[in-house]
């Protein structure tokens, strides 16, 4: 493994580089900086690149401009919560098409069932580790792209989704 | 044949002997004017004296007008045959003459006779219209209509009133044996009477000889007894009794006889029927009255203790003799409750006997039995063999009962929906006549009011227990509401009525389903399977268009169904609230335990080399986020011992200011941009008694809610002034502000504004619980002003030291 340097990329750069068809994006939509952060310094160094929303309408905003290859998406967002942005994302027929994976603290059955029902390909439990996340994110992305998103909703693997949790 | 009255005589030997003197004044007199006055003298003797002063008078005037009126006076023998012709033609002439005085005198008597018998049969009519009672009845009949027959003696027989048994119960004239034994006797017997009453025909035998060979088995019976006449009392085709006339000699029974005989049983059996029927109407009416009475005593008081003793006062002497009440006990003994004779004495007597007799339970007749079997008894005639049984082999009780001279008894049970009450007994002793039907009946029917009053005292004392148990349910809490077994509401206290919203006054009487809110549910959900509790269920019920939660257990008994409601919408949102807790606990703790968790795997990437601000960032993150997540460890530990009550209170004296400042110093460490924080302090401010640590904290607390609240940034104001015995520290924002009613729920445990964080707005749900019980343990207190999108003032007081 060769070393690399993390690059940290905004909105605009992020603009700047739309050039690259190749690379994947990811939007990490979280109103805690430094679980963005984590994601942003962690999927950089997959050569992944990241868009940050610290809220829902951010999020909605970049999502619908930027057309991500995927969406961390926390729940608890100041505006708009998680809920209400997959849904809009679910929506808008811009956007329906990428694929949202849940990023977390909420550790319910009733919230993990939701996600189910609202379509995710993920539901990530904080804490988590930031080191798997890029293998996720291509794993996800990968087989999106390979029209695979129904049957790995289905499958609902173990690195995507936690073991079942309890009600409150 | 009559016998000539003295008059007769006189006028028979005097008249002739009168004209004869015409013979000393007269030398000739006429012999034509002789004759006509002797027929004169025969006519006057034949009227005053019959025929046979008529024919003395005649031999005397034949021969007074031979020998003196008939020439050859003074001589018997007649001169030639013309004058004996004339003589004898006088003697016919007389003697006719004396006939026919004889036969009007004859008449005359009969008319008399049917006069004088006519007048008797008067004078029995009119004693029997006085009579009043069967006795005045039966004693018109044996002395007026005796002498009426003419008879020596007589006797009344009255059929029983089961038409079996002739019954003697009037009779005059005869020889005291003559009854003995025949006091009454089966109508089925071969007696005349029997036979009379049976037959409904009179029996007439004019000589003893006669009624023997009619009734050969009372042959010699009667003694002296020559003629009898029996008759059948008759009312309305039917024999009611009959009457017997004996008469001293051999008699005759002609027409006129049998008539009268006819006519005096006729009005006899008239009178009995119309005294019966008079009796019968009195003693309905006396029966009535009493009933009436009793009914008004019943229903005059609801102590049935006292008024049983007075409805047996009340039953003594008309209806009874002795009247007793008797009651079984709860523990099935029978308890003496009252007596009742007319005799004070008596009672006390009667009372010091049922102590020393108890009655025992299990006795085969009397009060225990008429309990246990709920049945009447009825001894119209007591007899001795009655007595003996009841004695059960007690020679003194058995002495003492026949002392009492018990002719009759009822004993009727007290039963009040198909439960025996106890028993009221009537007893006559041989002074009063005996009981019937009809008294059994009003027995009855008295006893049927007593028990109906004795059970309603039972129901009234119970409906005012029910009440006291009522006016309980009034002042608990709980709901509880009471349905019948047709599921309509038979009573709902205030909390019940409250709790489903409904107006308890209207709902009683109404079916549950109809007019409670959600019963479909409770009733659905509470039911527990047959033969099986189960415990209080939770439900929710739409009340006022609000839920409200209510916990139900539903309990069977007897009459209907009691179910308990408790209104447990609060613990239910305390429940939610705790639940929500633990999310956001979990949440809050998962949050920078992820940051700290990330940050220190990510630098331990074998695989990524960091530029050494990278490194720092993370650092800095994991030492943010740890110092975080001690702090909401700390404020969970510290919740945990306020609950608990361990937290210590360091009391002592310090400067508020001092501590608000260094509070203001800390937090302006780590401000959001566009925030700043301004103190206005009062110089001069009193030092406060309290715990220095606890008061930082407090402030601390607020200090970090307005900063959180306050997502776009503006001025924090701590304002500390004096009031009163307190200082005052206000802490402003110019935040998110807080709706009016929320502004109590945000010192509860656990409550949070926004469990769904979706204003941005992270935490436990603790901080103002722990404000709140800081303050409050440092004798202050804490309060909000504030509203939505205006931003809030907290309020902390602290007492003075002094």
């Amino acid at each position: 493994m060769r070393p690399y340097t993390a690059r940290i990329l905004t909105a605009d750069s992020a603009k700047a580089e739309a050039s690259q068809p190749s690379r994947v994006r990811v939007l990490v939509a979280d109103d805690e900086a430094p679980i963005r952060l984590l994601c942003q310094v962690n999927l950089a160094v997959a050569g992944i690149d990241v868009l940050q929303a610290e809220d829902g309408e951010k999020a909605l905003d970049l999502a619908r401009s930027e057309a991500p290859d995927l969406v961390l998406l926390d729940l608890m967002m100041p505006r708009l919560d998680g809920w209400t942005v997959a849904e809009a994302l679910a929506r808008d027929e811009r956007t329906s098409g990428i694929p949202i994976v849940f990023l977390t603290a909420r550790a319910t059955a009733a919230d993990r069932r939701r996600a189910e029902e609202l379509g995710a390909l993920g539901y990530v439990l904080k804490p988590f580790d930031p080191v798997r996340l890029a293998p996720l994110v291509a794993e996800v992305v990968g087989r999106c792209e390979r029209g695979e998103a129904d049957e790995l909703q289905k499958e609902r693997p173990a690195d995507l989704w936690p073991a079942e949790l309890a009600d409150a | 044949m009559r016998s000539s009255t003295a008059l007769g005589w006189a006028a028979a030997i005097l008249a002739p002997a009168l004209v004869s003197l015409a013979d000393l004044f007269s030398n000739r007199p006429s012999t034509q004017l002789a004759g006509f006055l002797l027929l004169l003298a025969v006519a006057l003797a034949a009227y005053l004296g019959g025929f046979a002063a008529g024919l003395v008078a005649t031999l005397l005037a034949t021969f007074s007008l031979d020998f003196f009126f008939t020439p050859p006076r003074h001589e018997l023998v007649p001169t030639n045959s013309d004058q004996t012709a004339g003589v004898a033609l006088f003697f016919a002439v007389a003697i006719l003459i004396s006939q026919l005085f004889e036969r009007r005198r004859d008449v005359q008597y009969q008319a008399q006779a049917a006069t004088a018998r006519a007048n008797r049969l008067q004078a029995v009519t009119a004693r029997l219209a006085e009579a009043l009672t069967p006795q005045q009845v039966l004693d018109a009949i044996v002395t007026e209509g005796i002498e009426a027959a003419e008879a020596r003696a007589g006797a009344i027989g009255l059929l029983s009133p089961d038409g079996e048994t002739v019954v003697i119960v009037a009779a005059r004239g005869y020889e005291r044996q003559v009854f003995v034994g025949w006091e009454n006797f089966p109508v089925a017997g071969d007696t005349p009477m029997a036979a009379a009453i049976r037959e409904t025909r009179p029996f007439f035998f004019s000589t003893s000889a006669e009624r023997d060979e009619a009734f050969p088995s009372i042959a010699g019976l009667g003694g002296a007894s020559h003629a009898l006449a029996i008759l059948p009392l008759i009312v309305e085709g039917r024999a009611i009794g009959g009457i017997a006339f004996t008469f001293p000699t051999e008699v005759d029974f002609d027409l006129e006889r049998r008539a009268l005989k006819t006519t005096l049983a006729q009005q006899a059996a008239q009178a009995l029927d119309r005294v019966r029927l008079y009796e019968t109407e009195r003693a309905l009416r006396q029966r009535m009255t009493f009933l009436a009475d009793a009914s008004e005593l019943l229903g005059s008081s609801l102590d049935y203790e006292s008024t049983l003793a007075q409805l047996a006062r009340l039953a003594v002497p008309n209806m009874a003799t002795w009247c007793s009440v008797d009651m079984l006990g709860p523990d099935g003994s029978i308890q003496r409750l009252a007596v009742a004779h007319e005799d004070p004495e008596r009672v006390a007597w009667a009372e010091r006997l049922s102590v020393e007799y108890p009655p025992d339970p299990d006795a085969p007749m009397g009060v225990p039995n008429v309990i246990r079997t709920m049945t009447a008894e009825f001894v119209p005639e007591i007899s001795d063999e009655v007595l003996v049984e009841a004695a059960q082999g007690d020679q003194r009780l058995l002495k003492i009962v026949r002392e009492l001279g018990l002719r009759s008894a009822i004993t009727v049970p007290l039963v009040a929906r198909g439960r025996a009450l106890g028993a009221l007994s009537l007893i006559r002793d041989e002074t009063a006549p005996h009981y019937t039907e009809l008294d059994l009946d009003l027995a009855s029917e008295l006893a049927r009011r007593a028990a109906s009053a004795v059970d309603n005292a039972g129901l009234y004392r119970e409906a005012e227990r029910r009440g006291d148990a009522s006016r309980a349910l009034a002042h608990v809490d709980d709901g509880v509401v009471l349905l019948d077994e047709e599921g309509a509401v038979v009573s709902i206290n205030p909390a019940a009525a409250r709790i489903l919203g409904v107006d308890d006054s209207k709902v009683v009487g109404e079916g549950a389903r109809e007019a409670l809110p959600g019963w479909a549910l409770i009733e659905e959900n509470a039911r527990p399977e047959p033969g099986q509790t189960r415990g209080p269920v939770m439900l929710p019920l739409l009340v006022d268009e609000a839920e409200r939660w209510v916990s139900v257990s539903e309990v069977e008994f007897g009459d209907g169904i009691v179910y308990a409601l408790r209104d447990v919408t609060e613990e239910r949102l305390l429940e939610r609230a705790r639940s929500d807790f633990v999310a956001t606990a979990s949440h809050e703790l998962r949050t920078p335990l992820a940051a700290v968790l990330g940050a220190v795997k990510t630098l331990r990437r074998k695989d990524v080399t960091f530029e050494p601000e990278q490194r720092e960032a993370l650092m800095e993150m994991i030492d943010r986020e740890a110092e975080r997540l001690s702090g909401i460890v700390g404020q969970l530990l510290l919740a945990g011992q306020l609950d608990a009550g361990r937290l210590p209170v360091d009391l002592d004296q310090f400067d508020p200011v001092e501590v608000t400042r260094s509070v203001v110093d800390s937090a302006e460490l780590h401000l959001p941009t566009g925030v700043e924080l301004r103190v206005l302090a009062q110089e001069e401010l009193p030092p406060v008694a309290g715990d220095a640590n606890q008061l930082r904290q407090v402030l601390a607390n607020l200090l970090d809610n307005a900063i959180k609240y306050s997502p776009q940034g503006g001025d924090i104001e701590l304002r500390l002034d004096r009031n009163g015995g307190f200082a005052r520290i206000e802490v402003t924002d110019r935040g998110l502000g807080i709706p009016r009613d929320e502004h109590e729920r945000i010192f509860e445990k656990f409550y949070r504004l926004d469990p769904a964080l979706t204003r941005g707005v992270n935490g436990t749900g603790l901080g103002l619980y722990i404000s709140k019980e800081l303050v409050e343990r440092m004798n202050g207190r804490i309060s909000v002003r504030s509203e939505p999108g205006r931003g809030s003032t907290f309020v902390v007081e602290v007492p003075l030291a002094d």
